[in-house]
C-alpha cells in the first residue's frame, strides 16, 4: 500500500536536522511519480495530527518517558468473608502506600491497550479502572470495568487479577473479566484460569465462564471466540440478563444506558454488533432484544418492546 | 531581508530551481521561485542558522501548500458526485453522529495501534511525531543506532497510516 521509499524521504525530511536536500533532489529526479508519491505521504502525515493521541506513554519500566505521576488510588476492599478476601486483603496493605502501583484508566467509550514488557497484553474496554505494579509485572487489579487479558504463561510467576475480594490466576491464558458494583464475571477462551487460588480454588478451562452476583457464585459454559468479543466490536451473549447487557453497552459506547425493572430481568442470547452511533445502534439491537429504546435527556433507556403486551414501562 | 540568506538564494537559486522541478513544479517553477523571494523580502529574517537547507525546505513547504489545496478542491469535487451516488444508503444516516463520540473511539484505536506495536517503537513515534525531537538526538537517549530509530519510524508510520486510511473508508 505505501510507497516505501517515499516514506523513508517523509520521515527523512521531516526531521528537525534534514540537510541532504540535494540527494532527495536526485531522488525526485528518478521518476515524476516520485514528487506525488512523497505529496500523498506527507498530506496524510499530516492528517495523522486528528488521530495521535496526545497523553504520554504510560509503560511499566520505561523511567525515561514522560509518563504521568502514578495516582494513588484509595484501595478499598469490599467486605468478604472469603478465606481469600482475608489474604489478598493482608497482602493490599504491604502495598498500599508503595509508589510503583499505578492506575490505567479509560473514559466510557474508549479502550486502550497496554503492553507490558513480558508480553502480557491487556485491553481495557471504556469507563475502567486498572491498576498496575512498575516492580511486579504479574500483579494487576481490576477497580472496575472490564479488561482482557492475553498473559503471557510462566508456570513458576502466574499472573494474578485481583478483582474486588476474589483473584484469578492463570494457568496460560486469555481471560476477560467484568467488575461493576453489582457483579463480577469472568470468561475464559484459551488456557485456564484458577479462581481464588487459596480458597475455592475453582479450575475455569476455555470455554468456562464464571459469575458472581445477586445470585451467588455459579460456573457456566461460554463460547470461546465471544470472550472479550468487544474488541472487535461485538457482543456476545447466552442467555445473559439484559441489566448485564445495558452495562456492557455502556461501557463500549460511551453512553448512559439503563434498562427498567422488567427489561433488565429480561434474557438475551445472541450477537449485537456495536456501532459508534448510538442512535443506529439502537435502532439495530433494541428489537434484537425483544426492545425498544428511547433516549431522554442523554441517558437510553431499554424498556420491553411495545409490542411485548401488558408491561408497562417502569422509570 | 538578511543579506546572508539573499546571497544564499542567489548562489543557489539554480539547484532550488531544479529542486522544485523535481518536485513536480513543472513549468511553475520559476514563479513558485520568484513567490519565494517575494516571501524573503516581506519577512525581513534576521540570521538563519542554516540558510540552505532553510530555503529547501520553505521550497518544500511551498509544493506541499499547492498539492493540498489542489486535493482539497478535488474532494469537494468527488464528494458532491459521491453524494449524487448514494454510496451509503442507510436509511438511519441521517441520524447525526456524535463526532466527539467517533473522535474518543479513533484515538482509543489510535492507541491501541501504537501500543500494539511496542514500548520502543512507541517512544519513538512520539518523540519524533508529537514532539519535534531529531532522529539522532532519540538514538542517543535510547542508546540505539540510528537504523532502528528509522525502522521503528517507518513501523509506526505504516500502521498509523494505515488506520487512518481505514478510519476514512468505514
Amino acid at each position: 500500500m505505501v510507497n516505501e521509499e517515499a516514506l523513508a524521504w517523509v520521515i527523512r525530511t521531516r526531521d528537525p536536522g534534514f540537510d541532504d536536500w540535494e540527494a532527495f533532489t536526485i531522488w525526485l529526479e528518478g521518476d515524476p511519480a516520485r514528487a506525488l508519491a512523497y505529496d500523498a505521504l506527507m498530506a496524510q502525515d499530516a492528517d495523522l495530527d486528528a488521530i495521535i493521541p496526545a497523553d504520554p506513554v504510560t509503560m511499566p519500566l520505561a523511567a525515561n518517558d514522560a509518563a504521568p505521576p502514578p495516582r494513588r488510588v484509595a484501595w478499598r476492599w469490599a467486605a468478604g468473608g472469603a478465606v481469600a478476601a482475608a489474604l489478598v486483603a493482608t497482602v493490599s496493605i504491604g502495598m498500599m502506600n508503595r509508589a510503583d502501583i499505578y492506575s490505567v484508566t479509560t473514559r466510557p467509550g474508549e479502550t486502550r491497550r497496554i503492553a507490558l514488557d513480558d508480553g502480557t497484553m491487556i485491553d481495557l474496554n471504556g469507563d475502567t479502572r486498572l491498576r498496575l505494579d512498575r516492580n511486579d509485572m504479574r500483579f494487576a487489579a481490576l477497580d472496575r470495568g472490564e479488561a482482557a487479558f492475553t498473559v503471557r504463561h510462566d508456570a513458576s510467576d502466574p499472573f494474578r487479577v485481583n478483582v474486588g475480594d476474589a483473584v484469578f490466576e492463570d494457568a496460560g491464558t486469555v481471560f476477560n473479566i467484568v467488575h461493576t458494583a453489582k457483579a463480577t464475571r469472568i470468561g475464559v477462551s484459551e488456557g485456564k484460569v484458577i479462581y481464588n487460588p487459596e480458597a475455592e480454588a475453582i479450575a475455569l478451562p476455555a470455554g468456562r465462564a464464571l459469575a458472581d452476583d445477586a445470585q451467588g457464585l455459579r460456573v457456566m459454559n461460554v463460547a470461546p471466540a465471544a470472550v472479550a468479543s468487544w474488541r472487535e466490536g461485538r457482543l456476545v451473549y447466552s442467555n445473559a440478563a439484559i441489566d448485564d447487557i445495558s452495562q456492557d453497552i455502556s461501557r463500549s459506547l460511551g453512553i448512559p444506558v439503563t434498562a427498567t425493572a422488567s427489561a433488565g430481568a429480561m434474557r438475551f442470547t445472541g450477537t449485537i454488533r456495536l456501532d459508534r452511533n448510538p442512535a443506529r445502534f439502537f435502532s439495530g439491537a433494541a428489537p434484537l432484544m425483544g426492545l425498544s429504546a428511547v433516549s431522554r435527556d442523554g441517558v437510553w433507556v431499554l424498556k420491553p418492546a411495545s409490542s411485548r403486551e401488558g408491561n408497562a414501562p417502569q422509570d | 531581508m538578511a543579506t546572508g540568506l539573499s546571497a544564499i538564494f542567489m548562489t543557489h537559486r539554480a539547484a532550488l530551481l531544479r529542486f522544485l522541478r523535481a518536485r513536480g513544479a513543472g513549468d511553475d517553477a520559476e514563479d513558485l521561485l520568484q513567490d519565494m523571494w517575494m516571501k524573503l523580502e516581506a519577512k525581513d529574517l534576521g540570521p538563519v542558522a542554516d540558510p540552505l537547507p532553510y530555503l529547501y525546505r520553505m521550497a518544500n513547504n511551498l509544493m506541499l501548500d499547492r498539492y493540498r489545496s489542489s486535493t482539497r478542491r478535488e474532494r469537494r469535487e468527488q464528494d458532491w458526485a459521491g453524494g449524487a451516488g448514494g454510496v451509503m444508503a442507510d436509511p438511519t444516516d441521517d441520524v447525526p453522529v456524535d463526532d466527539r463520540l467517533i473522535l474518543t473511539q479513533q484515538l482509543g484505536e489510535a492507541r491501541s495501534v501504537l501500543r500494539a506495536l511496542g514500548p520502543r517503537v512507541e517512544l519513538v513515534f512520539r518523540r519524533f511525531r508529537i514532539e519535534g525531537v531529531g532522529q539522532k538526538v532519540i538514538a542517543d537517549e535510547l542508546g540505539v543506532s540510528l537504523t532502528t530509530v528509522e525502522k521503528d519510524l517507518q513501523k509506526a508510520y505504516r500502521a498509523m497510516i494505515a488506520l487512518k486510511q481505514k478510519m476514512d473508508t468505514e
